[in-house]
């Protein structure tokens, strides 16, 4: 892929544009995965390029296309959970239910080093998108709670629990692996 | 948060496909030794297991058509309304001119013209927008017009030559894009619309030239 690909797709050229898919899907389909489940991810990575496709006039290069794809495609993502209503109090509650680290299911694709992924997978919802987007992807707190509309405050607390879910699943896994 | 993507983020090139993550926000980071921070560094991307690209092709190619339909240039469309009010302005100025009255000094020698260019209108009236008719008749009513172009004002003149340039101009736009998207609605009903203003303008010209319309 290269910058005319971007320029050529944003002018109606599918084939260019199947060069930009190519070049970034599986960073997109990483992100759809992780934040939103192996389930859903495909459908949302397909939306993610279709919106992609539709918004790409307005691309005009004051950040890179990789990083304007990206936040696209969190915004997507965001998009669809509240669609499928994982609404706003889902991220507010403290009541999520508390993971039980000891059973974390066996690692299913070891290529990808999915023990953090299989872990995430397994986060509460708004534990997840909060990890996901900071931790991961680098967004700050202020920014999480306009992207989710909840508090800064909320955000701060579900990173804590999700760090600290984290570790202890990592941990729980550490000696079984270390045994094998 | 532009300002935040720009910091945070590495930039990376449109041919270069972001590979490595920007990790943990600068607000609340992870302490250099935390396996968590290890782990998260080491976090991959695969392709997805299917092809999820026929899929997105399926829904957007239809899109093809309607992009290249809407896209234009602010300097297209500066000449397209240059062009519009050039041609209206021909137009109406040569319908606010007044027909010959009858009996004056110059009806004679227009007479000696009125009826081989009321047959050719004629003609005109019956043709279609098919490329054969349409051009023969706006080549009588050209060749009308050279002939009786003596008789005209010269301000008269330049006006309609003027206005047949721009009409032109437009049909050769409109044709032009229409070599790169044949189908396309809007720019079909835009090359009709600048032949009929071609033809009505010379019909207009030819009944001035004659005497009346």
């Amino acid at each position: 892929m290269t910058v005319d690909d971007v320029v050529l797709a944003a002018n109606g050229d599918t084939a260019a544009f199947e060069r930009v898919y190519n070049a970034h899907v599986p960073r997109v389909h990483g992100l759809a995965r992780r934040m939103a489940g192996p389930e859903a991810a495909d459908e949302l990575t397909q939306d993610v390029f279709v919106r992609a496709w539709q918004k790409l006039g307005s691309f005009r290069g004051e950040s890179s296309f990789g990083t304007w794809l990206h936040r696209l495609a969190v915004n997507v993502i965001i998009e669809r959970f509240r669609t499928l209503g994982v609404a706003r109090d889902r991220f507010l509650a403290d009541s999520e239910a508390v993971l039980d680290v000891a059973h974390a299911p066996p690692r299913s694709r070891p290529d990808l080093g999915m023990d953090l992924d299989a872990a995430i997978e397994r986060l509460p919802d708004g534990a997840r998108t909060v990890f996901m987007l900071h931790d991961v992807e680098g967004y700050r707190h202020e920014e999480i709670a306009q992207m989710l509309g909840v508090s800064a405050g909320t955000s701060k607390s579900q990173l804590h629990r999700a760090r600290h879910t984290l570790r202890a699943m990592l941990n729980a896994e550490r000696p079984q692996a270390s045994r094998t | 948060m532009d300002e935040h993507t720009t910091r945070r983020r590495q930039p990376d090139s449109a041919s270069s496909p972001p590979v490595s993550r920007p990790g943990p926000a600068v607000d609340d980071p992870l302490d250099a030794d935390d396996p968590l921070l290890a782990a998260i560094q080491g976090l991959g991307d695969a392709r997805p297991e299917r092809n999820l690209w026929p899929a997105i092709e399926a829904r957007v190619a239809p899109r093809s058509a309607t992009r290249r339909s809407v896209t234009f240039t602010l300097p297209q469309l500066a000449m397209a309304a240059t062009l519009l009010i050039a041609v209206s302005g021909g137009v109406s100025w040569l319908a606010l001119q007044p027909p010959s009255a009858p009996g004056s000094a110059a009806e004679p020698p227009i007479r000696a013209v009125a009826e081989p260019a009321a047959a050719i209108r004629s003609d005109v009236g019956r043709a279609s927008f098919a490329d054969a008719q349409y051009d023969a008749a706006v080549a009588d009513l050209e060749s009308i017009l050279r002939e009786q172009s003596e008789q005209l004002d010269p301000q008269t003149v330049m006006v309609i030559e003027r206005s047949l340039q721009a009409i032109d101009e437009a049909i050769r736009q409109s044709r032009a894009a229409l070599d790169a998207d044949p189908a396309n609605t809007y720019l079909n009903s835009h090359l009709a619309d600048a032949r009929r203003r071609k033809l009505d303008l010379l019909r207009r010209a030819a009944g001035l030239s004659s005497g009346g319309d």
